[in-house]
């Protein structure tokens, strides 16, 4: 019989790298230069692999096929932060995509750096071996997605008046939501506390935004929806139909 | 307009960094993440190099002259001796043989 | 040496099968209709990411929606290097990436006539991926031995990269033919959509363009549309056939006499309404790309204002 405070956070993982690796993937095509395309698709390609990861130790655990997971799970079901649901900007991916580059460097810059110290806790002390294991490799690959979100906060920041005045509609918005990414349960599986995640966040943030004279937002504002509870938004709705548009027409057929 | 890089990779110790490609960016950190994705994602690196297109310097293709080697120079290649040491060492070997059956007799 | 000796020279080089490079002497057409020809194959590319990428949020497995992904990441990656070879040899011509590029928004610069069509189910993407880049390997594998070295080069990458296209949409085609009777149902009909364009790809077999003549004068493309379609049936067509597909087209036969494949000719006059950029999807798609461009140009601002600034 699976602890349901293990399940509850494998589903967080998972539905957080996939809900975000699927909004990454929107780009595909529309980003702001070819080189950047193709880079920013592999950080994608990473996501939503990280995600298929967790589904399969919620697999392991007897809790269903990790394809069922991903694809059949209602929104009510979905433990991902709302903050990672967003769209990418006015528009769909298929019609007129007006999607934002700033608030894709800082929703993506906020959300890596937590995963970052998530990672770091689950790798060095999770209780659950399989989680800690999986929990080491994924770290050395957010290396790569860090460093991208980094370089480009800085590019932005530093580039013209019109960037920066982007990057910072980009942050303010991030900011509505980014509080609900620290919800969270502390048990033997994640042992540690929302105010520790935090406070090892806002140390390594902070110094981001003060290199580059930007004023650090005061506080983390409480989330209004928050999606670790199963709240979410109409935007997560419109994303698993979509996701799930042809999966559903035969689950448990072989595509 | 973009600056231009050159991309050179080193897939392992054992290698020299051979050049793949170019990339368009906008410094030279850019162009260094770029590459990665670009140039990477079936190999396996331990380095990546990238070199201001300007900052090449090269030999003009159509200066066909400039790489003759039209006299011989077996001189100081593996060809020039391995044949010729080789007919030598044959007949020491063969002497030593011979030596050999000498001192079985006695 | 005179203009004229150095042409002659030129010519005798490109008859020799020798290779021509981007800093050699060359006669302001081939650059200029290689660039165009580069260009168009480059942006191409970069097109061809769209129709497929329509299927990534909707791909039916998290195995899938990764190969998807991986397969349009190549696609923009094949554009970059056809990109970045264009750009070299148009830079005496002043041409930036982002001339070139702002040619295909404008219409200027055309993009492949298979890229114009839609592909409204699953099924499409698999069929994409096997036969439409099963189309493309047999042209680009006809072009690597063109006279222009640069471009030779970085096609060989491509064509390695085409192997895992063509593996993935296999295996997406396969899964469909070997499913549910409304998956076959959905892969047949998906056949039955592309064949025409799967055809119309090589293009018509008497063609006597100007630049398709220069092209072949120059050495830069060896081989006729006709040998390479006929090329395309021979590998596709037994395999199409061994799922229990059926080729749209009643006529279709194998000519023992002529020892050629006899198809019903499709309607080539689709593709001047495509080459105005009037084919079924041609302003949507341009429109996605001129609109990304244009919300993006601030991104692009705030790159260069280093690129400026360093040295």
């Amino acid at each position: 019989m699976t602890d349901p405070m293990l399940a509850e956070l494998l589903y967080q993982l998972a539905d957080d790298e996939l809900v975000i690796g699927h909004r990454d993937s929107e780009w595909l095509g529309l980003a702001p230069h070819i080189e950047e395309d193709i880079a920013f698709g592999s950080i994608a390609q990473d996501e939503v692999g990280h995600a298929t990861a967790f589904y399969r130790l919620l697999s392991d655990l007897g809790l269903g096929v990790a394809d069922d997971l991903a694809f059949l799970r209602p929104a009510g079901e979905r433990r991902n932060a709302v903050l990672l649901e967003r769209p990418n900007g006015a528009g769909t991916y298929l019609q007129d995509p007006a999607f934002d580059w700033g608030y894709t460097v800082a929703r993506r810059l906020a959300y890596d750096l937590y995963d970052a110290i998530r990672l770091e806790v689950l790798a060095t002390s999770s209780a659950h071996q399989p989680l800690a294991q999986l929990a080491a490799k994924i770290r050395r690959e957010e290396r790569y997605h860090l460093l991208h979100h980094v370089t480009w906060f800085k590019r932005l920041a530093e580039g013209t008046d019109e960037s920066r005045r982007r990057l910072a509609i980009g942050i303010e918005r991030t900011w509505e939501d980014v509080g609900g990414l620290f919800v969270m349960t502390p048990s033997d599986y994640f042992p540690t506390t929302a105010e520790a995640l935090v406070e090892r966040w806002t140390a390594e943030l902070r110094p981001q935004f003060l290199a580059v004279g930007l004023a650090w937002p005061l506080a983390l504002p409480a989330p209004a929806v928050d999606g670790r509870a199963g709240q979410h938004t109409p935007d997560l709705a419109a994303l698993l139909d979509t996701m799930g548009e042809v999966y559903r027409t035969a689950p448990g057929a072989s595509w | 307009m973009f600056n231009v890089y050159e991309v050179f990779i080193q897939k392992d110790h054992g290698s020299p960094h051979v050049w793949v490609g170019s990339v368009d960016a906008g410094s030279p950190d850019d162009a260094l993440l770029l590459a990665r994705e670009n140039f990477l994602r079936r190999d396996p690196a331990v380095s990546i190099w990238v070199v201001k297109q300007e900052q090449v310097h090269r030999t003009d293709y159509e200066d066909r002259d400039f790489f003759a080697r039209e006299t011989d120079k077996s001189y100081r290649m593996l060809t020039g001796y391995n044949k010729a040491n080789a007919e030598k060492w044959r007949k020491y070997k063969k002497n030593l043989l011979d030596l050999e059956k000498d001192f079985v007799k006695d | 040496m005179t203009d004229e000796e150095r042409l002659e020279q030129f010519m005798a080089r490109i008859e020799r099968g020798e290779k021509i490079e981007s800093t050699d002497w060359m006669p302001m057409e081939y650059r200029v209709t290689l660039v165009k020809f580069m260009q168009m194959h480059a942006l191409s590319e970069v097109m061809g990411a769209l129709p497929e990428k329509e299927w990534v949020p909707k791909a039916p497995t998290l195995a899938r929606k990764l190969s998807l992904m991986a397969k349009v990441q190549d696609e923009m990656g094949h554009g970059q290097l056809i990109l970045r070879v264009a750009e070299d040899l148009a830079k005496p011509l002043g041409k930036t990436r982002e001339d070139l590029v702002g040619e295909l928004l404008t219409g200027v610069c055309k993009f492949h006539n298979v890229f114009h069509m839609p592909a409204p189910t699953w099924a499409d993407a698999g069929i994409i991926g096997w036969l439409v880049d099963g189309a493309a390997v047999v042209t680009q594998a006809a072009l690597l031995d063109s006279s222009y070295g640069p471009y030779a080069r970085v096609l060989q990458r491509v064509c390695a990269e085409e192997g895992f296209h063509i593996q993935h949409g296999e295996s997406i085609c396969l899964a469909l033919a070997e499913g549910t009777p409304e998956q076959r149902q959905m892969l047949q009909e998906a056949l039955n959509r592309w064949w025409e364009s799967l055809l119309l790809f090589f293009g018509p077999a008497e063609t006597t363009s100007a630049s398709a003549t220069i092209l072949m004068k120059y050495r830069f493309r060896t081989r006729t549309n006709e040998e390479l379609r006929q090329k395309f049936f021979a590998k596709y067509v037994p395999r199409i056939w061994s799922l229990g597909l059926t080729i749209p087209d009643p006529d279709f036969r194998w000519d023992e006499a002529k020892q050629t494949w006899h198809y019903t000719q499709p309607d080539w006059t689709k593709l001047k309404a495509i080459a105005r950029n009037e084919g079924p999807l041609s302003q949507y798609r341009l429109g996605l790309r001129r609109m990304s461009y244009e919300q993006t140009k601030w991104v692009r601002e705030a790159l260069l204002g280093q690129a400026g600034a360093i040295a």
